[in-house]
C-alpha cells in the first residue's frame, strides 16, 4: 500500500507532508525548501520558485494567487475585487465560474492548481521512491461546497486521489494531537502570506466542527514586508534625496533586505539592514546603512496587526462564547513568528498559543496525520513502546540513581559501573527502582537480588557493571556482574512497563508535588555522602603518608575530620557543605606538600580521580555505593 | 489464525522494507546534507563578494581587483561555477528578470547580480535585464 501524503494548498505557497513510522514529516521539494510558491506558468508549465522568477518578464503568463479563484463565479464580488489587482487575465468560463486566460488559452483554477499539486506529487514521489496515488488536501474553513469540490478536483487533475477535504484550522488542531489531549474548544490564528484566517472549532464525537470563521481575505506577510520596505525607502530619501522604489534592482535588494530584517527581529532586539553600493547618487554610489529595532518595527506595522483584532472578537461573539472559553489557541502561518503577533494573541484570548510546530508546516503536518489515520497507520502501526517511567537502583543513603530514564523508546539496555560503601563489603543487594522521585524509598521497587563473593577490598574499589536490559515486550532483565571476580547474579521482571495509566499519571503528578521537597532531600543526603568518603579520604590519607605528614598540619585534619562527624547525622545541608569544603581545602594542602616531597608515595591517592574521570571529591558520591 | 500469520507477515515485510528505503535514504540524504551545508555558507558569502566587486569596480585599485580575483578563484576551486547569461534566452530555471527594457525579445541583455551553480544545483539565480520590443 502506497502512503498517503497530507497537501497544504496555500494561496502563496503550499506545503507537503507524510507519516512516516509515525510521526509526521514534512517533504522538502526539489529546490530543498519546505515550501512551494503556489505560483505557476501554465503555458510553458513551470511551478513554484521558478515560475516566481519570470513573473516581472510574464506578469500575464504567470499565475499566482489562483486559491481567490477556486470554484468562484465570476460575477462573485471576491472576484471582482481581486479582479482589479492581479497582473493576469480573469474571464467568465463555463458556468460564469471565473477562468484564467493566458496567451488565449483559458485555463480553470482547478487546472492551475493540479500543475502545484502535481509537482508536489513529484517531489513526494521522488522523497519517498514510490508512487503516490493518494491524498488529503486541506481548505480554509469557510470554503464552500463549489470551492471544496474544486480542490478535490484539482487533485484529480493532478492525479491524486483526494480521499478527504480537511479544514486547514482542523488540520492544525491535529497536528498538535490536541484532539487527543481533549481539547473542547479551540481558536486557530491563521496569518499567513496573504491571507488572515480565525476560526473557532468545537471538538464533538472525535471531529472538530467549525463554530465559526472570520478574517481578512488581504492580510498578511506581504503587507507587513511592503511597511516595512517603505519605511526604509522613505528613511532613505529623506536623506539622500534617491527613491529607491525607482530603481529596480534597488528595489529587490529592499525587498530581500525589509523580509530578512523582519524574521531576524523576530528573534532579536535590533537588525542592522547594509546594503553597500545600493544605487548611484549624483556624487558616486550611495549606501543603505540603517539600524531598525523590535520596537520601531512594531511600531511601523502595528496597524496590520490591530487588524486581526476585531475579526477575532466578531468570530468569537459568532460562535456564542467568550475568550475564556477557549481551551487552547493555535498559530498558523509565518507571521506569528513575529512577538507582537503572538502577544496580540495572548492579549485576546488570555491564554498562551500553541506554536512549537513550524507555523509554515503545521496544516500540511496535520493533514498527513489526518492521511496517516486513513491509511490506518497511526492507528494500527506497531509502535514501540517507551518506558513511562524511569528505572534505576538504590545507592548509598537511600538514593534512587536513574539508569533508564523515563520515555525511553525500547528496547533499550544500559550499563553503568558501581562500587562498594564500606571496606571489606563482599556483597552488594540490587534493589531495582521504578519511579521518578529522588529517594528510593518513594520509588517503586520492582525486585531485589543479591551478587555475593566479591573480592575483600577498601570500599569504593570493587567494580560492579549493572547492566538494565528491556525488551521490546517490555521484560526489564537486570545483571550484577563483579568485573574482579567474574561473578554473576541477575533478576527478570516482568511488566515494567505495565503500570495502568492512572498510576502513570499519578506517580508523576506525585513527583512534581514533592519535586522542591524532594530535591531538599537529595541534596542532603549527598552531602552527606560527600562528607563521609571525604573522612574517609582523609583518614587514609593520613594513614598512608604516616610520617611524611607535619604535626601541625596532622592535627588540623584530625580536628576538622572530627567537626565533620561530629555533624554527619545531624548537621543541616550548608553545615555539612562548608565543614566538608574545610576538611577539602586542608587535606588538599597536605595531599600538595606531600607530593613535593615525595611523589611515589602519593601515588594510591592519585589513582582514585581518574577512575572514570571525574573529580575525587565528586567521584564517591556519583558512582554511588549499592547499599549492602 | 493462519490469516493473523498472513497479517504480521506482511507487516513484518512492510517494516523491514520501510527500513531499507530508509537506509538507502539516510545516505542519500547524508549526501544531500553535505551539499546543502557547503551552499548554505557560500550563499551567505556570496553578497560579500557582490559588494567587494562593486567597490573594485567603483574604486579601480589594482590591489583590491587582486583581491576580488582570489575570492573568485577559491569559488572556482570549491566547485562553485558563475552563470554566464549575457545574450541568451532568457530562463527562469536559472535567471530571475528584475527589470524589462527595450530591445530583443526574451533576451538578457543585461546582468544585474551574477548567478552561481554548485554540483548542478542553482545557488543563486542571475539577476538579470530582459529585453522586449516595444508593443511585444
Amino acid at each position: 500500500m502506497a502512503k498517503i501524503i497530507g497537501i497544504d494548498l496555500g494561496t502563496t505557497n503550499s506545503c507537503v507532508a507524510v507519516m512516516e513510522g509515525g510521526t509526521p514529516k514534512v517533504i522538502h521539494s526539489a529546490e530543498g525548501r519546505n515550501v512551494i510558491p503556489s505560483v505557476v506558468d501554465p503555458i510553458k508549465n513551470i511551478v513554484g520558485d521558478v515560475a516566481k522568477r519570470q513573473m516581472v518578464i510574464n506578469p500575464k503568463s504567470t499565475i499566482f494567487s489562483v486559491k481567490r479563484l477556486m470554484g468562484r463565479k465570476f460575477s462573485d464580488v471576491n472576484v471582482q475585487n481581486d479582479l482589479k489587482w492581479l497582473p493576469y487575465v480573469i474571464k467568465p468560463g463555463k458556468n460564469d465560474m471565473a477562468v484564467v486566460e493566458v496567451e488565449g488559452r483559458q485555463f480553470t483554477p482547478q487546472e492551475i492548481s493540479a500543475k502545484v499539486l502535481a509537482k508536489i506529487k513529484a517531489d513526494a514521489e521522488k522523497y519517498l521512491g514510490d508512487k503516490v496515488t493518494q491524498a488529503v488536501i486541506t481548505v480554509p474553513a469557510y470554503f464552500d461546497d463549489s470551492q471544496r469540490q474544486a480542490t478535490k478536483q484539482a487533485g484529480e487533475i493532478a492525479g491524486l486521489v483526494v480521499l478527504r477535504i480537511l479544514n486547514e484550522p482542523t488540520a492544525a488542531a491535529l497536528a498538535y494531537g490536541l484532539d487527543k489531549k481533549n481539547a473542547h474548544t479551540i481558536a486557530v490564528y491563521d496569518l499567513g502570506g496573504g491571507t488572515f484566517d480565525i476560526s473557532v472549532l468545537e471538538l464533538g464525537e472525535g471531529v472538530y466542527e467549525v463554530k465559526a470563521t472570520n478574517g481578512d481575505t488581504h492580510l498578511g506577510g506581504d503587507d507587513f514586508d511592503k511597511k516595512i520596505l517603505d519605511y526604509i525607502a522613505d528613511e532613505f530619501k529623506k536623506e539622500h534625496g534617491v527613491d529607491l522604489r525607482k530603481d529596480p534592482q534597488a528595489l529587490q535588494r529592499l525587498r530581500d533586505a525589509a523580509e530578512k530584517a523582519k524574521i531576524e527581529l523576530s528573534t532579536s532586539l535590533e537588525a542592522e539592514i547594509n546594503l553597500p553600493f545600493v544605487t548611484q547618487g549624483k556624487d558616486g554610489p550611495l549606501h543603505l546603512v540603517m539600524k531598525l529595532s523590535r520596537a520601531k518595527l512594531e511600531s511601523i506595522v502595528d496597524e496590520l496587526i490591530q487588524k486581526t483584532v476585531e475579526p477575532v472578537k466578531k468570530c468569537l461573539s459568532d460562535a456564542k462564547l467568550k475568550a475564556s472559553d477557549i481551551d487552547e489557541v493555535v498559530l498558523v502561518g509565518g507571521m506569528t513568528r513575529m512577538p507582537k503577533v503572538v502577544e496580540t494573541v495572548q492579549k485576546s484570548f488570555g491564554k498562551e498559543p500553541n506554536r512549537s510546530v513550524n507555523p509554515d508546516e503545521v496544516v500540511a503536518v496535520g493533514a498527513a496525520v489526518q492521511a496517516g489515520v486513513l491509511s490506518g497507520e497511526v492507528k494500527d502501526v506497531v509502535l514501540l513502546d517507551v518506558t513511562p517511567l524511569t528505572l534505576g537502583v538504590e545507592t548509598l543513603g537511600s538514593v534512587s540513581t536513574p539508569l533508564i530514564t523515563r520515555n525511553t523508546t525500547v528496547p533499550t539496555s544500559k550499563t553503568e559501573v558501581f562500587s562498594t560503601a564500606a571496606d571489606n563489603q563482599t556483597s552488594v543487594e540490587i534493589n531495582v527502582l521504578q519511579g521518578e522521585r529522588p529517594m528510593a524509598a518513594d520509588n517503586k521497587s520492582l525486585g531485589r537480588f543479591v551478587l555475593s563473593g566479591i573480592p575483600a577490598a577498601p570500599r569504593g574499589v570493587p567494580q560492579v557493571e549493572v547492566t538494565f536490559d528491556i525488551d521490546a515486550s517490555g521484560i526489564l532483565s537486570v545483571t550484577a556482574k563483579d568485573k574482579a571476580s567474574g561473578k554473576v547474579a541477575n533478576i527478570k521482571i516482568t511488566g515494567s512497563t505495565g503500570l495502568s495509566k492512572e498510576e502513570v499519571e499519578k506517580m508523576k503528578k506525585e513527583a512534581e508535588e514533592h519535586a522542591s521537597e524532594d530535591t531538599e532531600k537529595k541534596e542532603k543526603i549527598e552531602a552527606r555522602n560527600h562528607a563521609d568518603s571525604l573522612i574517609y579520604t582523609a583518614e587514609k590519607t593520613l594513614k598512608d603518608l604516616g610520617d611524611k605528614v607535619k604535626a601541625e598540619d596532622k592535627k588540623e585534619v584530625e580536628e576538622k575530620v572530627k567537626a565533620l562527624k561530629d555533624i554527619l547525622e545531624s548537621g543541616s545541608t550548608s553545615d555539612l557543605k562548608t565543614k566538608t569544603e574545610e576538611l577539602s581545602a586542608v587535606i588538599q594542602k597536605v595531599g600538595a606538600a606531600a607530593y613535593s616531597q615525595n611523589q611515589p608515595s602519593a601515588e594510591q591517592t592519585a589513582e582514585e580521580p581518574q577512575a572514570n574521570g571525574q573529580k575525587k571529591d565528586e567521584k564517591k558520591v556519583e558512582e554511588g555505593e549499592v547499599v549492602s | 489464525m493462519k490469516q493473523q500469520i498472513d497479517e504480521w507477515k506482511a507487516k513484518y515485510l512492510r517494516a523491514l522494507a520501510d527500513y531499507q528505503n530508509l537506509e538507502r535514504r539516510t545516505h542519500e540524504e547524508w549526501q544531500e546534507k553535505q551539499t546543502r551545508a557547503t551552499l548554505a555558507v557560500i550563499s551567505k558569502i556570496l553578497p560579500i563578494l557582490d559588494t567587494i566587486r562593486k567597490a573594485a569596480d567603483h574604486l579601480q585599485d589594482p590591489g583590491l581587483n587582486l583581491g576580488t580575483k582570489s575570492f573568485t578563484d577559491v569559488l572556482v576551486d570549491l566547485g562553485v561555477v558563475k552563470l554566464d547569461v549575457i545574450g541568451l534566452t532568457f530562463d527562469p530555471a536559472t535567471m530571475e528578470c528584475i527589470d524589462v527594457v527595450d530591445g530583443e525579445e526574451n533576451k538578457v541583455l543585461d546582468e544585474l547580480l551574477p548567478g552561481y551553480i554548485y554540483k548542478g544545483i542553482l545557488l543563486r539565480p542571475a539577476k538579470v535585464k530582459v529585453g522586449k520590443t516595444k508593443g511585444g
